[in-house]
């Protein structure tokens, strides 16, 4: 996860939108590549040139059996992702946090003071 | 490139939005976001202190801050002012910054827009304020539209199914 260069190759790799659709459609199962290429409606060697770039940065796995290789989604692989967005909406979620009782304070003080005159 | 083929992903960016309601008139949140020590007071995760800031506070201006995480590290940003309308409308621009204030790339994503377009409303209704902020990259090249697209926007666009995948195994452990 510490590894630069990966986390970079995830972002690239999910920014392209029909490798987006190719993890999509792995996320309900294992599937083989003449599967996905008559789902989508893709041609064979973009789908075969795609889920090389998503198995070169471990978001899917392939294994053989018999004749057919199936691919399937690493969950795992995403998390960088996940942990970005997440990033983003805690950094605001969290500031937000603060500011909700920095206000409160603010009105606390505002009204001891009101008692005061 | 492949995506021209299609039109509907082309213009798909979507502005990310955060909305919460604060139990305070409008006057009060306004402040908190205008004037520097009180923006210093709040912003940033938990357990962050902000260390430096400087706030100009007008169309052109900017606000150059650097805040410290937890562990100690420093992370500086940038916003610079486009519009203000008091107490309703703030529109600014969000970067990641160095020390002088020129713009940096987001240190995990070098795809990562470099420029956000940030618009915060404020809305008071019986002594309550909705703030509301929506950003969305600006000018953004075609791979940093990309970027921000797959990591936020394709989120919301329904390859929650993708991430359920990630749940599952964050849940194994």
């Amino acid at each position: 996860m510490a590894r630069l260069a990966t986390t970079w190759d995830v972002f690239n790799a999910v920014a392209e939108p029909q490798r987006r659709r190719i993890l999509n459609l792995l996320a309900c199962g294992e599937r083989p590549v003449n599967f996905i290429v008559g789902s989508l409606h893709f041609k064979q060697p973009q789908v075969s040139k795609h889920l090389r770039v998503l198995r070169e940065v471990g978001l899917v796995s392939v294994r053989g059996a018999g004749q057919q290789r199936l691919y399937k989604l690493n969950g795992k692989g995403l998390k960088p992702i996940h942990d970005w967005t997440e990033n983003f909406e805690s950094f605001w979620n969290e500031s937000l946090d603060r500011l909700d009782d920095y206000l409160k304070t603010l009105q606390k003080r505002e009204k001891s003071n009101e008692r005061k005159k | 490139m492949s995506e021209r083929n299609n039109p509907a992903e082309e213009v798909s960016t979507r502005e990310f939005v955060i909305t919460r309601v604060f139990n305070a008139p409008r006057e009060l949140v306004w402040k908190a976001w205008t004037e520097r020590d009180r923006l210093m007071q709040w912003f940033g995760p938990k357990g962050f202190t902000m260390s430096t800031a400087k706030m100009d506070f007008r169309p052109g201006g900017s606000f150059h801050y650097c805040m410290r995480s937890p562990e100690g590290k420093e992370m500086w940003g940038k916003f610079v002012y486009r519009e203000i309308v008091a107490p309703e409308r703030i529109v600014l621009v969000n970067s990641f910054s160095d020390q002088a204030g020129g713009l940096t790339r987001h240190p995990m994503s070098p795809t990562w827009p470099l420029e956000m377009l940030s618009t915060t409303t404020f809305a008071e209704y019986g002594g309550k304020t909705t703030l509301t902020i929506k950003w969305k990259p600006l000018n953004p090249t075609e791979e940093e539209r990309k970027t921000f697209d797959g990591a936020h926007g394709g989120m919301q666009q329904g390859w929650t199914g993708t991430f359920e995948q990630l749940a599952e195994y964050l849940a194994k452990g």
